[in-house]
């Protein structure tokens, strides 16, 4: 590659920032000791972009490399190699996080606070006047459901609670763009569906989401795309319906088909020694996608997801 | 105590004069220079040449172009705000508690037959809440950031839009706040110790037959005697530091409580302290061979005196009298009569020496402050027109000292005998100011040295963990303490020249006595020329980190000295530098700082 060619490609975002919220480009990071030494390789040249107004979904299992992704977005770590850019700015660029909403994987909140003082803190920080930060306050408690709790300090709170305040806390700016850490885990079903529904809510009002989880099951129904990462590497990035396609499967559904029609095809599945039940593209589920990927990558490690 | 005649330094005259100002811009610049270079070599290691020079210099850059002009003061309280809270919450005010325990046994240690109780007194609270607040300041400002960074709640503070200057300033200003109120207390505390601890009355108990002298009572183990005047007024003798006010109202006596133990007293040094040897001759002083650094001596019973000029003194300092403070020791070089003290005179003349004060006579006491007064009319001598002095009656102001300036004089009286003096030895004072001031500017300057200690404590808390970060700070100051071996050290470079002259000697084998020889005096000047740069250099470096030996001023306050203002004021600037420099470094170790990592 020239050196003109270069120039600009790492010094600037190559996409229009203002359709593109993120952008990451051959991105990895390396844990070092101390020392220096090489502990973890956790991401390894991730390209990827979340574009405005989508719910993105980062899924993967545990210690995938999920949260080393978000931490790199956010400035809170630094990469190794590749670049990530936010809202086209450097990830480091505090200015940024004017704009920017984030759950960290648990909340770390400070727990000898309640929850009153601590939105009432993170809104200071965002430079708030006294009238706003109590109004926002105010709105915050009673969209996350804690009005009967707002005056207990976080360290009496249940898991469940927590994670309500922590969304709270990443809401108070009204951010244009939400981070999201494993927004669902350690909830109940209900406390699930709750978290949800206000991501999709969020959405509505046309705030870009990214959000990642080890559970799929539960994301698979918001989330617009997603990536797929597994020891570092992204392994399907797409649409999630065309990702749940199976394509090399057949399930027919049929109607309007002249008994001899389905004689045929029937004395051809039977000639194959099956039996036609329904005849389409099936969709498969997250889970299952999932484990094939893992299964997959286990069996030819470092080959890379074809999914568009 | 001792006192440095820098130390009555005004401000202006030690910011420019005496280069304050200069050597810390100098001191701010090598910094700043190493500091670039460092950071260099860690970036350049790190990411290459080009993009090493390019990150530190976008670091620098953007310090400048947004990290100080977005600093939000509403943020920076915000932080503050936390810090207090935890702190609290960490139950630091405790420190009060143990304070006040300290001071219900302070009898314990306190030597209750201390020629001075005051200063015992008032050495013991404020060397107490000096420790205290040290260790308190060291404790609290070392473990806040990596408290932050184990417990992660850093990351939701550093994905807002806060700056790492407010990271820094928010726990500098909480933990003052928390600092503030501490010293306060126990400076209030501390403040009802003394007064309550040394007042005590007495009682007469003797008196002589007209009733005119007496003896009081013995309360906190000493007593005192009084003489009174025809209007039955008078004062009792300075026993432990004190005296007291007697009054005779009808057939009682009434005494007052103690009186001059605490007290505030402003020195005003003489510009200069000039010789005459025995014949008149202007000369050093004499030396008698030992202890000699600071003291010189005038000979007895010749022309050998002692003169100290005084300039610009206002009228205004001074209501009925002139009054002074003498301590002047005696060197006896034959000993016959070791009970009666060496003789000396004493008098005052204008700078022309046309008009001079009666000659007053006084007795040495050895290793004793002789508090002594001048009245502003005073009988004594002018010139006439043939240069012969007759009897006049003076006018101090009108007559002595028209513009404020005039002289001291003091001779030996006894022959063979000499008088040893320096400087600071001799001082006028003026009317005293209130202790209560004193004392409050004792504990600023406790609190400037709580303040220094923060600013180290949370630079080292944004790059060590949080022991770590105590061992850093503690190490800062030991070496502050230490740091005039250096001056030591550099002092002695006169033999031998300094780094790089001496490094020269050593393969040409070259005697320190002698100068150094290559043969090119162009070279010899150069190289003597860096040396002197270095030393320079190594010599404000050491200043790169605070010595709490200068700083503090606790002897001032005991001693009843007035702490000047100059002297405060040069401690603040001190400490501001110290702060400007630990904002930039924290600054540089914030922002280069994975905070997940
Ligand atoms: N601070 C760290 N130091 C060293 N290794 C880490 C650190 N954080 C995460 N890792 C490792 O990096 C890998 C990815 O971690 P992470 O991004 O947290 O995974 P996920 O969020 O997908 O569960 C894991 O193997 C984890 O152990
Ligand atoms: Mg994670």
């Amino acid at each position: 590659m020239s050196a003109t060619l270069e120039q600009p490609a790492s010094s600037a975002p190559s996409s229009d920032p203002t359709s593109v919220i993120v952008e990451t480009r051959n991105l990895g990071k390396i844990y070092r000791d101390f020392w220096g030494r090489k502990k973890v390789n956790a991401l390894k040249s991730l390209d990827l972009e979340v574009r405005r107004g989508e719910i993105f979904g980062l899924l993967g299992p545990n210690g995938s490399g999920k949260s080393t992704t978000i931490k790199l977005m956010l400035g809170l770590l630094f990469p190794t190699s590749g670049r990530v850019f936010v809202f086209g700015k450097e990830a480091t660029d505090v200015s940024k996080n004017e704009r920017i909403g984030y759950l960290p994987e648990e909340s770390y909140l400070y727990k000898f606070l309640n929850a009153e003082e601590t939105l009432d803190f993170y809104g200071r920080l965002f430079d708030m006047p006294a009238s706003v930060r109590r109004e926002r306050t105010e709105q915050l408690i009673q969209m996350v459901g804690l009005q009967r709790a707002r005056r207990r300090q976080l360290k009496e709170y249940s898991k469940g609670m927590t994670r309500r305040i922590g969304l709270a806390q990443a809401l108070i700016n009204e951010p244009e763009f939400l981070v999201l850490d494993e927004p669902t885990t350690g909830l109940d079903p209900i406390g699930t569906r709750e978290m949800k529904d206000l991501i999709l809510k969020l959405r509505e009002e046309g705030k870009t989401i990214l959000l990642c989880s080890h559970q799929l099951a539960d994301v698979q129904d918001v989330c617009d795309r997603v990536a797929i990462l597994h020891q570092g590497e992204l392994k399907e990035l797409g649409r999630v319906d065309s990702l749940l396609k199976v394509q090399d499967t057949t399930e027919i559904h049929a109607s309007g088909l002249s008994e001899a029609a389905k004689q045929q095809i029937k004395q051809i599945i039977e000639s194959q020694g099956g039996s036609l039940k329904k005849m389409d593209n099936p969709t498969t589920t997250m889970e299952e996608l999932f484990l094939d990927i893992v299964r997959e990558s286990d069996q030819r490690p470092g080959r890379r997801g074809s999914g568009t | 105590m001792q006192l440095y005649p820098e130390q009555f330094w005004t401000y202006w005259e030690w910011l420019i004069e005496k280069n304050g100002l200069r050597d810390g811009l100098f001191l701010a610049l090598i910094l700043a220079v190493i500091g670039f270079l460092v950071g260099l070599i860690v970036a350049v290691i790190k990411h290459g040449p080009g993009e090493g020079f390019l990150n530190v210099s976008r670091l620098i850059g953007q310090l400048f172009t947004v990290d100080i002009p977005k600093l939000s003061g509403r943020r920076i309280w915000a932080i503050a705000k936390l810090a207090i809270k935890e702190s609290i919450r960490k139950k630091v005010l405790v420190v009060v508690g143990v304070f006040i325990v300290g001071m219900m046994f302070a009898g314990w240690y306190l030597d209750q037959n201390a020629d001075y109780p005051a200063r015992l007194y008032i050495s013991f609270v404020l060397t107490m809440t000096n420790y205290m607040v040290i260790v308190l300041g060291l404790f609290i400002s070392s473990f806040s950031i990596p408290a932050d960074i184990k417990s992660r709640t850093i990351y939701t503070i550093v994905t807002k839009p806060v700056r790492p200057l407010e990271l820094f300033l928010g726990r500098v200003v909480g933990f003052m706040t928390i600092g503030t109120l501490v010293v306060a207390s126990m400076g209030i505390l501390s403040y009802f110790f003394v007064v309550r601890g040394l007042y005590h009355e007495h009682e007469v108990v003797s008196t002589d037959p007209e009733g005119r002298t007496g003896e009081t009572s013995r309360v906190q183990r000493h007593r005192h005697t009084f003489t009174l005047n025809e209007s039955g007024v008078g004062q009792t003798n300075e026993n432990k530091g004190h005296s007291h006010i007697v009054k005779k109202v009808g057939d009682k006596y009434v005494i007052e409580g103690p009186l001059n133990d605490l007290t505030a007293r402003v020195p005003i040094y003489a510009k200069e302290l000039s010789f005459t040897g025995r014949d008149g001759e202007a000369n050093e002083g004499y030396n008698v061979g030992y202890m000699s650094e600071y003291q010189k001596y005038i000979e007895g019973d010749s022309l050998s005196s002692a003169v100290w000029r005084f300039d610009g003194i206002s009228p205004n300092l001074f209501d009925k009298a002139i009054g002074y403070d003498m301590t002047i020791s005696a060197f006896r070089t034959y000993k016959g009569d070791i009970v009666t003290p060496v003789g000396g005179i004493i008098y005052f003349r204008s700078l022309d020496g046309k008009v001079e004060t009666e000659r007053l006579s006084f007795k040495v006491k050895e290793f004793q402050t002789d508090r002594r007064v001048m009245p502003l009319k005073v009988k004594g001598a002018r010139k006439n027109k043939d240069d012969k002095f007759e009897p006049a009656e003076l006018d101090f102001f009108k007559d002595i000292a028209p513009n404020g300036s005039f002289e001291v004089v003091v001779r030996c009286q006894d022959r063979g005998q000499y008088l040893g003096m320096a400087a600071a030895d001799l001082y006028l004072r003026p009317n005293d100011l209130y202790f209560f001031w004193n004392f409050i500017k004792g504990y600023i300057s406790i609190w400037l040295q709580m303040f220094i200690v923060v600013c180290f404590g949370v630079m080292f808390s944004c790059f060590l963990s949080g022991p770590v970060a105590i061992i850093a700070t503690i190490s800062a100051l030991v070496l502050g303490f230490f740091g005039f071996f250096v001056d030591d050290m550099l002092k002695n470079t006169s033999n031998g020249g300094g780094p790089v002259e001496s490094l020269i000697r050593i393969p040409i084998q070259s005697g320190s006595t002698v100068d150094l020889d290559l043969g090119n005096p162009a070279l010899e000047s150069g190289i003597q020329a860096v040396d002197r740069t270095l030393v320079y250099g190594i010599s404000l470096l050491k200043n790169s980190v605070p010595n709490f030996g200068k700083l503090g001023t606790s002897d001032f306050v005991a001693y009843g000295v007035n702490l000047f203002g100059g002297l405060l004021g040069r401690h603040f600037t001190i400490a501001f530098g110290y702060f400007l420099l630990t904002c930039i470094v924290s600054y540089f170790f914030l922002k280069t700082r994975e905070m997940a990592a």
